[in-house]
């Protein structure tokens, strides 16, 4: 098996657009619709068509690691099966040069019926890899996988786990010139997605090009040289990974993949009718506001500065109905909640005064020095009755805000308060 | 014609697969049934006992050496109805293939054809074996025997690829084929020989394609003589011409078959 030219592109786009047909109308039946369906069928249909990749041009290089970031439906699998094949081009044209080894439904070419080892051998051969070549290397993807024990045992046995390992080792040990990976590392235990992706990286000493598609933005900024943000259905960027990665995060913020809102730099005065928003408005928020420490509206801060979030409110409820609970909650722009205080057990004036409650005003929510490293985070507010089991008006994750880059970086998103000590044992 | 070219290049490097998927089909088939293979013999064998049973005792046609007529004929038509009903929906069969891997998609009914041919090997064994029992004449027609399994492989081939293609759109075809199959039995000189009607009906059976491969088994087979000239180079056209559209209509149509399977 010759290499390709290294000048030469592994995999070039060329204008490539792939359509669906929504309704490609496979459902014609004979039973069911009578000589109408022979109507159907010869007349030309034009059913609702939906474009999951539009005017692609991308070359991706030799021995590169290429990511693909992008939200749910945004045409990242589409991208792949294309490149593996198992979608044509409606318009366009894609050229792989050499073999390739998609890691896409990894097992999925197994037959149920079939032992591990006549999988090995049919899986191989779906491959086109020769007979005496997987004879040849038999025992190491057996001993890799694991799977020794389970050979004579028809696969439809074997867990989805068992399954993906042993698909795995098959198709990796058969130095391919372009790996493409769909979230494979999702699946499996620990050690194996350790082991695999090692074995992967390793591909590249061969001078393989692998492409990566994950949700996972550690990832791709850590291991992949380039990669492109997909976003519905088009190139949005190809460049560096790490600002592939900052890209995306600034479409995540504008309401695109996992669609938080991010407001500017406006106090955002919510839309009825908004999924993210509920409860019985007997006390409403009617604003959120991020502020530097002089008050002025900021919508980006610095770690380990100040930062205060104001809540402005009306309250409608009646005198000596027991003080609201305000919270809010912060969160990573991929919703992981990072924190989520208060106001009934913290000393904020707020307890349970005997005062009545004012029937408007601010609530401030001030962090004195944010322990956030840079990123894009979201931000909930939210305002409940005494016994926080009925929602005046809860707002999910509607707003957000920007962390920038201050010094030196750990890893992580958030500082914790920690010191180390060294000592002789 | 370059695609075509492209496409057979293809096969050729797929053919470790082909010879899997084949192998599967066979495997899988009778695994866990006690007689297994046996069946592929079997049940042929006791339709053949039934109609001989039949055609011999209660309605008597004149015809010489009739068990080996009979079964020359069923073999012929076995080889075609049998595979045809059943690669018919071998692509359909495979779409989880197809949805997570690229496969040369005529990959699928040539090895479901294989694999009907392998079953019908085992009846061409049965036959030989019936030649021997009721003393057929052995001749050098014989010889012309392994040219005329290659005419019903690919007719039968090219019916194949007809059906699947039309089977994608439209799920009815295998249940339309099933009829069609039936009629064309009993229209076909299997059961009975061409003679049993009048002269001037007999022309009818130029119109049924199954004739012209029946009748070209059956002569070196039960009268070893090899088969008339008009009745061979029919079959040879028929067979290439449905080959060869069968495999212009199907590679035209596979790339969008991943977009119909579901």
């Amino acid at each position: 098996m010759s290499r390709p030219d290294t000048d030469q592109p592994a995999v070039v786009f060329d204008a490539v657009g792939v359509r669906f047909l929504l309704d490609p109308g496979p459902a014609v039946s004979l039973r069911r619709d009578g000589l109408r369906a022979v109507a159907a069928l010869c007349r030309r249909r034009r059913k609702e068509e939906f474009w999951a990749l539009r005017d692609v041009n991308l070359e991706i290089r030799p021995g590169e690691i290429f990511g693909v970031v992008g939200g749910n439906g945004t045409g990242k699998t589409t991208l792949l099966k294309i490149m593996a094949g198992i979608y044509p081009a409606t318009v366009g044209s894609v050229r792989v040069a050499g073999t390739l080894a998609p890691l896409i439904e990894l097992g999925a070419a197994f037959n149920p019926e079939m032992t591990g080892e006549e999988n090995i051998f049919l899986s191989g051969s779906i491959h086109r890899i020769p007979r005496r070549e997987i004879r040849r290397r038999f025992d190491e993807i057996v001993d890799f996988s694991g799977m020794r024990d389970f050979l004579h045992v028809p696969v439809k046995n074997y867990s989805s786990g068992m399954l993906i390992r042993l698909a795995f080792s098959i198709i990796i040990f058969f130095r391919p010139d372009v790996v493409l990976i769909d979230e494979v590392f999702s699946v499996g235990d620990e050690t194996f997605q350790q082991k695999s992706f090692e074995k992967i990286l390793s591909f590249r000493e061969h001078g393989a090009t692998i492409v990566l598609v994950s949700h996972d933005l550690n990832l791709i900024a850590r291991i992949a040289g380039r990669a492109a943000v997909l976003s519905r259905g088009r190139l949005a960027f190809v460049g560096p990974a790490a600002e592939a990665v900052i890209h995306y995060r600034n479409l995540l913020l504008r309401g695109e993949g996992l669609e938080p809102v991010w407001d500017g730099r406006e106090a955002f005065a919510p839309q009825p009718g908004d999924f993210r928003r509920w409860g019985d408005r007997r006390v409403e928020i009617t604003s959120v506001v991020f502020t530097d420490a002089d008050g002025q509206p900021q919508t980006s801060f610095r770690t380990g500065g100040y930062f205060e979030a104001r809540l402005s409110y009306v309250s409608r409820l009646e005198p000596g109905a027991g003080r609201p609970v305000f919270g809010v909650a912060l969160s990573t722009a991929y919703r992981m909640l990072l924190y989520g205080p208060n106001t009934r057990d913290s000393e904020s004036g707020l307890g349970d005064g005997g005062e009545p409650f004012p029937r408007q005003g601010i609530v401030r929510f001030i962090v004195p020095s944010l322990p956030f490293f840079a990123g894009d985070y979201l931000f909930s507010a939210s305002v409940y009755d005494p016994t926080l089991s009925i929602a005046h008006d809860h707002h999910d994750q509607m707003y957000g805000f920007r962390v920038e880059d201050a010094g030196p970086r750990e890893f992580g998103c958030v500082r914790i308060e920690c010191r180390w000590e060294v000592e002789q044992a | 014609m370059r695609r075509a070219w492209e496409r057979i290049r293809e096969l050729v490097s797929y053919r470790d697969l082909l010879l899997n998927l084949t192998a599967a089909e066979l495997k899988i088939r009778y695994r866990g049934s006690a007689l297994g293979f046996l069946w592929t013999v079997l049940n042929p064998l006791f339709f053949l006992l039934v109609l001989a049973v039949v055609f011999s005792m209660i309605i008597r046609f004149q015809v010489e050496n009739y068990t080996i007529f009979l079964f020359s004929g069923l073999v012929s038509w076995f080889m075609i109805q049998q595979t045809v009903i059943i690669a018919t929906a071998s692509v359909v069969n495979s779409q989880h293939l197809i949805r997570k891997v690229y496969i040369p998609k005529l990959i699928f009914p040539i090895s479901s054809v294989l694999a009907r041919y392998a079953d019908h090997a085992v009846l061409l064994a049965v036959l030989l074996f019936f030649m021997l029992l009721y003393r057929a004449p052995f001749t050098w027609s014989l010889v012309l025997v392994p040219y005329i399994l290659i005419l019903h492989f690919a007719f039968s081939l090219g019916l194949s690829l007809l059906f699947a293609v039309a089977y994608i759109r439209v799920r009815d075809v295998q249940q339309i084929a099933a009829v069609f199959f039936q009629a064309l039995f009993y229209a076909t000189p299997i059961l009975y020989p061409i003679e049993v009607l009048p002269e001037r009906y007999r022309a009818l059976f130029l119109w049924n394609p199954a004739y012209y491969f029946v009748e070209s088994l059956r002569w070196p087979v039960l009268r070893g003589a090899p088969p008339p000239a008009d009745i061979l180079l029919t079959a040879s056209g028929l067979a290439a011409a449905t080959l060869v559209l069968g495999f212009f209509l199907f590679t035209r149509k596979e790339r969008l078959f991943v977009f119909y399977l579901s």
